[in-house]
């Protein structure tokens, strides 16, 4: 923390005039948007003549079918789409020659193609990713929920397992809010905003950018900037990718399912204090959600609800 | 499956709405679809539909564990906040209870005469909700009576939020009466059989036994027509429906074939011969509408014969947390106990 040369006001860091301006959360998205936008339209524009690609089917049904697509434009769900609407709509996670694929990443070369939906014997790709999903979905809603004054800095969530109860959203909040502790009113209005996210149904589209492509998108965040740079060393390829759901561009830890329009049960049950960090106040938001599959009756809901309000992880 | 030849298709799919210029105008992006359909919320599905054999029975167990906890806890409803208890007076009227219809048995008089008596056993009740006379619209307040615990997983949501708010368990019925300001409980308080003594008079409310649609015969008694001696197809028919051409019309309420059955009735005026205080069971004399273990409303009875008998009751109720102990089974002086002496030489 300094002071500005009248000595005033004391600035944070990322306040100097040395950073970049302090952009609205308004401006800040719709920024980072654009510059997602326009490298989706290179990447693609790098493609100038269509080759085919095949790729064999192993859903239930459809065992050994063979499908001619194209190659980096094809999606999982361009091949679903050959099938049924309901493998179109229940599916939440591809298998690509076994490994976890995104459904709306194009594929790239002849493989072998399975479909994941939540009713499988063993779902536990689609769950951790759906899991993951949430958690974004959460994050989500928690940047754009606070007011204009209010900055909010979302930091890695921490990866739980299904069975621990609740997904989690670690955040700091603007230290002007340190002594704020949410209100029932709060929190459901903040369940009511992601419901809107997942009546819209929107996709949760993958990018795969180079490292410094990311950074320069979250150019205004030094502690994203620092997450890319470790997702980057992490990576087999050192590439980094970026989900863009409606508007929010953001860099998770691993896969997430196709659509927000997959969860049905959405729950923000609470907001835990963790302790104070350099960054500010840690706080961890902890969800609880169902997907459309797997819905479960209101006296069930609430059981599983109590369990999601206590800290976990 | 036939798809190798159909299925040889070229796709290219926009991703945004970005890059619409590379997609034929035929195929829409998937991203913003023109029709922002509706979801519907409400779904077709039962309570375990998607749970495993484990959480089904790991639920079916916590479910009863959780009501003994919410009514454990209200043997003594007055520890918070006790709502204050006044004295009976004449013109007062008192909550009633829900009970269960069990069946019947004869009971005998020291004098030696034979009588029934329907049990009705009180399982699980609770009031509910008070509601003030301003909001009954009437002069005088009421109180939801609640009885017999069910399942929670067949009842909306709304009724969940009414039952968590008195902090009781599901029920199957519910019961609205009529009570004086002196006489109100508090919601979540539990009521016992004991809140009759024998010696009072009941009047007995409860759906009849439900018939269908009944003839003409079997609905009020008329005498139909000979089996024989000529009539055609005439024999369990009403016959004539009116006067004849001075009205030129059926009056209203002309008894004719229709649903019997099935409807609320009262008995008034039903002595109670017994209480068991350990089943909370209530002997009441007679008969009372109604097929077996279906649920019925007991009330002090309105009828003015039996006023003076009524007097001095357990008021507003029966507390379990009371100083008074009550003998297991209460009787009716009048009543002939089998385990009396019956000869004894003095």
């Amino acid at each position: 923390v300094s002071t500005d040369p009248q000595g005033a006001v004391p600035l944070r860091a990322s306040e100097l005039p040395a950073a970049a301006t302090r952009l609205s959360t308004a401006e800040l998205r719709g920024l980072r948007n654009d510059l997602f936008s326009k490298e989706q339209a290179r990447q693609r524009a790098l493609i100038t003549r269509t080759e085919k690609i095949e790729v064999t089917l192993e859903v239930p049904g459809h065992q050994g079918t063979l499908l001619i697509m194209n190659k980096g434009l094809s999606t999982p769900r361009c091949c679903a789409r050959h099938l049924t609407e309901w493998h179109v709509n229940s599916s939440a996670l591809a298998l690509v020659d076994g490994e976890p694929w995104p459904m709306h990443r194009p594929l790239t070369q002849n493989c072998s193609l399975a479909l994941l939906h939540f009713k499988m014997e063993d779902p536990h790709h689609v769950n951790k990713a759906y899991w993951r999903s949430c958690a974004a979905l959460l994050g989500q809603v928690l940047q754009n929920a606070f007011k204009e004054e209010f900055s909010v800095e979302l930091l890695t969530s921490p990866e739980v397992p299904v069975t621990s109860g609740a997904f989690c959203c670690d955040l700091v909040l603007d230290s002007q809010l340190d002594s704020w502790v949410p209100s029932e009113e709060a929190l459901r209005s903040l369940t009511r905003d992601a419901h809107q996210l997942i009546q819209q149904n929107l996709p949760w589209e993958p990018l795969q950018v180079s490292p410094s492509f990311a950074i320069k998108i979250f150019s205004h965040s030094s502690y994203k900037q620092k997450e890319v740079e470790e997702r980057a060393a992490e990576s087999a390829s050192g590439l980094v990718t970026l989900y863009r759901c409606g508007d929010h561009v953001f860099v998770s830890g691993g896969h997430l399912v196709a659509r927000t329009g997959l969860c049905s049960q959405y729950d923000v049950t609470a907001i835990h204090n963790l302790g104070q960090t350099e960054l500010g106040l840690l706080r961890r938001a902890q969800g609880l959600s169902l997907p459309v599959q797997l819905e479960a009756h209101h006296t069930v809901w609430r059981k599983l609800r109590g369990r999601a309000e206590r800290l976990v992880g | 499956m036939a798809l190798l030849c159909c299925r040889l298709l070229r796709l290219a799919e926009p991703v945004s709405g970005a890059s619409r210029l590379l997609c034929p105008p035929l195929i829409r992006p998937d991203s913003c679809p023109p029709v922002q359909a509706l979801r519907n919320l409400r779904t077709a599905t039962w309570w375990d539909e998607h749970l495993s054999q484990e959480n089904v029975d790991f639920l079916k167990q916590q479910v009863p564990e959780e009501y003994n906890r919410l009514t454990a806890s209200k043997i003594n409803p007055l520890k918070d906040e006790p709502w204050p208890r006044h004295e009976w007076e004449p013109g007062s009227r008192r909550v009633g209870l829900v009970g269960v219809k069990l069946g019947m048995m004869p009971v005998w008089t020291k004098d030696g005469e034979r009588h029934v008596v329907t049990m009705l056993q009180v399982q699980d009740c609770h009031v509910i909700q008070y509601i003030s006379k301003e909001e009954y619209k009437s002069k005088t307040a009421a109180l939801v009576v609640g009885a017999k615990n069910v399942s929670p997983f067949y009842r909306t949501e709304k009724q969940m939020e009414m039952f968590r708010a008195a902090g009781v368990p599901p029920k199957q019925k519910l019961s609205v009466f009529k009570v004086t300001d002196n006489a109100i409980i508090k919601p979540g308080t539990p009521l016992y059989a004991a809140h009759f003594r024998p010696g009072q008079y009941v009047d007995v409310t409860a759906k009849t036994i439900g018939k269908g649609f009944q003839g003409v015969m079997k609905r009020y008694g008329f005498g139909g027509q000979p089996a024989s001696h000529g009539q055609t197809k005439t024999h369990r028919r009403p016959g004539a429906s009116g006067p004849g051409g001075d009205p030129a019309k059926v009056f209203k309420g002309k008894k004719m074939p229709g649903q019997m059955g099935n409807i609320y009735r009262t008995t008034f005026g039903l002595k109670v011969w017994r209480v068991n205080t350990k089943y909370n069971i209530l002997y009441v004399h007679g008969s009372v509408p109604g097929h077996r273990n279906c649920l019925v409303k007991v009330r002090d009875t309105n009828l003015p014969t039996h006023c003076e008998k009524n007097q001095q009751p357990p008021f507003p109720t029966y507390f379990a947390d009371g100083d008074e102990e009550l003998p297991e089974d209460l009787y009716d002086e009048d009543m002939f106990r089998f385990g009396d002496e019956s000869i004894s030489v003095v």
